[in-house]
């Protein structure tokens, strides 16, 4: 393997498209032997992270009523507390901007010490009731302490947990393996479809502020992605409703087509771009079907039918153009 | 072979631009006229775009089945014998047409060459009437994905090849007598043999286009060779086909299974950091936690929360400790992020695991505040929207 990438980059030499430098450069580099164990050594203390809580969480849940209390509480405080401790400690403060930490660790420890104040909190609520019967607040708590968290040690894996918490406390199910399957009744509940997409305008109009006033600017992608695949689905789920409410779910899908195309631009966001393409393209089909179905032309089903091939082929044409014209723009 | 070597070395080289680009050694402009020098596939690099024309493309491809139907229903009986043929041999027309118009690796192509496969096999499932013995099918399909990926150099292709060899292997065995007793051993030895040629042939290739399939054979191998000796695999597998009747009974040679069970992936492990492999590795940490899995599927030595909490306890030490160990060393093995080959990936996908794992959920219907910890950890998929 070695020799043959050596081999490609002397072919690049010898075809005159790196200079001498580079070329000597890139050679002493590979001599180096480097084998990073970098990205496998982070998703180790990544993965423990995630197996610790979870053994917490099932633990707490699982004893809640053997043990005491007290010690539960304790022992979670402690844990909490020595996580901040080790965090506020390492950490280069509140910066508006992306922050790089020396420390490969203190990602995590804030990672555990947020999901650790998720499941006090849940306790607390739980065993008694803290705040009383306003399971919102027991809700509102842990995405307010996890947006201050993500802001303050620039963590995106702790954001991702303040936007499910801030979606859960409007009663949406916002994790990937929800948004895509019937837990979110959109189509039996309007007030839900208002609310998503309420909540997607509402992430798209703070990532607007947030680059006005240059807040971490970096976390931008992950609330587009978030109100994208919000608005999208929302509105896709209601077009098959029976009044008229469809035309203006259509339109609405049309506008949020629109904004993410040039967002997806301006951030130079594939994913965005085509996850847009995608629902544009499902919304459309399932316009076309509607009025198709509105007119009922019995007798033409089968030219339909020969009439597919022809229409795939000029989605396909058109989808290689789309994608070659960003590709073009971002460059 | 059909696809033009000139343009595959030309995709060599630009690959290894784009690499050296990522890696600071040159800069846009000279990847831009590095690109404009070399022409090359019309190609897709980016997974989504890929998985969307592949997409498009099985659409097509139906909808083309679909009018095929259409004409020849009125075929009846006849139409149904030979219609996965047919539309096999759409699958072939797509393919080579796509081909001649050099897409390559571009999701179009994958949707129209797997096509051809899977037809191929149905067709050969219904014609031979084979629904309970899979050879035939197995060999014609093992021979189809070889041709495809030899014609089109599809990697998918090698996959299927690979796959297809291994149920060759296996129902050819079962309908051995006494093959079902010597099949992990026999399976153990032919992976190991063709790990070896396959290793073999990469360390005497001057083609680099060839090297992606070889190497994909060559992993696969390593994979098949664990499996084979895996205690689980072996002792669920007795139960399948010999019928074993175990309660409490242990299959023979248990020792030997659990003995290797263990054995391989620590030595994957090590052979892995020895050499360098990157994908060894990988593989070494998927084995290593499949033993694991095996281990508590029969021993349920601990309660699963302790087990999670130690295991994270215990990961964490690990990385804590090779970190500091590898901190300081600028060459061989090393926590230096390295320029030129990183598996940064997989950290990106770090934030969509976090989301479906710990993701707070509404609480209307349930009793209990939240719905924490216990996530699934097969969350996440390969959705890849960060």
């Amino acid at each position: 393997m070695a020799n043959l990438d050596e081999q490609a980059t002397q072919n690049l030499f010898d075809k005159n498209l790196i200079t001498e430098n580079q070329y000597q450069e890139i050679k002493a580099y590979r001599s180096l032997g480097i084998f990073s164990l970098n990205a496998e050594l982070k998703l180790f203390l990544y993965f423990s992270a995630l197996l610790f809580t979870s053994g917490i969480g099932i633990l707490i849940y699982d004893n809640i009523d053997s043990f005491g209390h007290i010690v539960l509480l304790s022992v979670l405080l402690i844990l909490i507390g020595g996580c901040f401790y080790y965090c506020f400690k390492n950490s280069k403060g509140f910066q508006k901007t992306e922050t790089v930490f020396e420390s490969p660790f203190l990602e995590y420890i804030v990672l555990i010490a947020n999901i650790l104040t998720c499941i006090f909190i849940g306790y607390l609520q739980f065993q008694y009731e803290a705040f009383g019967t306003h399971y919102g607040l027991a809700t509102l708590i842990p995405t307010i302490v996890s947006f201050s968290c993500a802001y303050y040690f620039d963590n995106k894996s702790v954001l991702t947990i303040a936007v499910t918490g801030l979606a859960a406390y409007i009663g949406l199910s916002v994790t990937p393996q929800d948004i895509f399957n019937s837990s979110n009744d959109f189509y039996d509940n309007q007030t839900l479809t208002y609310s998503a997409i309420a909540l997607g305008v509402l992430l798209i109009v703070w990532t607007i502020y947030s680059s006005r006033i240059n807040l971490k600017t970096h976390f931008t992608l992950v609330y587009l992605t978030f109100a994208l695949h919000l608005i999208s689905v929302a509105t896709i789920s209601n077009l098959f409703t029976d009044d008229l409410m469809w035309l203006l779910f259509t339109v609405v899908l049309g506008i949020s087509s629109f904004y993410f195309y040039k967002v997806s631009h301006e951030q130079k966001a594939i994913s965005l771009y085509i996850f847009m393409i995608v629902y544009a393209y499902i919304g459309f089909n399932l316009f076309l079907f509607r009025i198709l179905d509105f007119i009922r032309p019995d007798d033409i089903w089968i030219l339909l039918i020969l009439l597919l091939p022809i229409y795939f082929i000029v989605s396909i044409v058109m989808f290689i153009k789309l994608i070659k014209k960003f590709n073009k723009e971002i460059a | 072979m059909i696809q033009d070597k000139n343009l595959l070395d030309n995709l060599v080289l630009t690959e290894e631009a784009d690499l050296l680009l990522d890696a600071g050694f040159i800069n846009k402009e000279q990847r831009a006229i590095i690109r404009k020098e070399l022409p090359s596939f019309k190609i897709q690099r980016n997974i989504l775009v890929r998985l969307a024309f592949f997409l498009l493309g099985a659409f097509l491809y139906l909808s083309i089945c679909g009018v095929i139907t259409l004409i020849g229903i009125s075929g009846e009986n006849t139409f149904f014998k030979i219609c996965c043929y047919l539309f096999a041999g759409v699958g072939v027309l797509g393919a080579e047409y796509l081909i001649s118009q050099k897409y390559y690796r571009h999701g179009l192509d994958d949707a129209f060459i797997l096509g051809i496969l899977l037809n191929i096999g149905c067709g050969i499932v219904f014609t031979t009437d084979a629904y309970d013995i899979m050879l035939i099918p197995a060999v014609t399909v093992a021979i189809v994905s070889f041709l495809t990926y030899y014609r089109y150099l599809h990697l998918l292709s090698m996959l299927v090849f690979c796959m297809a060899c291994a149920a060759v292997l296996f129902f050819g065995m079962i309908e051995l007598q006494y093959g079902e007793q010597v099949l992990p051993f026999v399976t153990m030895l032919v992976a190991a043999g063709f790990y070896f040629f396959t290793k073999k042939r990469i360390s005497s290739l001057t083609k680099k286009y060839f090297y992606n399939g070889l190497l994909l054979a060559n992993s696969f191998c390593l994979i098949v060779f664990y499996l084979s000796c895996n205690y689980l695999v072996v002792r669920e597998l007795s139960i399948e086909l010999l019928g074993y009747e175990m309660r409490d009974k242990e299959i023979p040679l248990w020792y030997f299974f659990y003995f290797m069970t263990f054995t391989v992936p620590v030595f994957y492990l090590y052979q892995a950091l020895k050499t360098k492999d990157r994908i060894m590795l990988w593989i070494s940490f998927l084995a290593i936690a499949f033993s694991i899995y095996t281990v508590r599927v029969y021993h349920s030595v601990l309660p699963i929360e302790v087990a999670l909490t130690l295991g994270g306890l215990v990961l964490f030490a690990i990385a804590w400790f090779s970190i500091q160990k590898l901190k300081n060393k600028e060459t061989g093995l090393t926590f230096k992020p390295d320029r030129i080959n990183n598996s940064n990936a997989f950290l990106n996908a770090e934030t969509l695991i976090v989301a479906s794992s710990f993701g707070l959920k509404p609480e209307v219907k349930t009793d209990s505040p939240m719905e924490f910890g216990g996530g699934g950890f097969s969350g996440g998929g390969s959705e890849g929207s960060f």
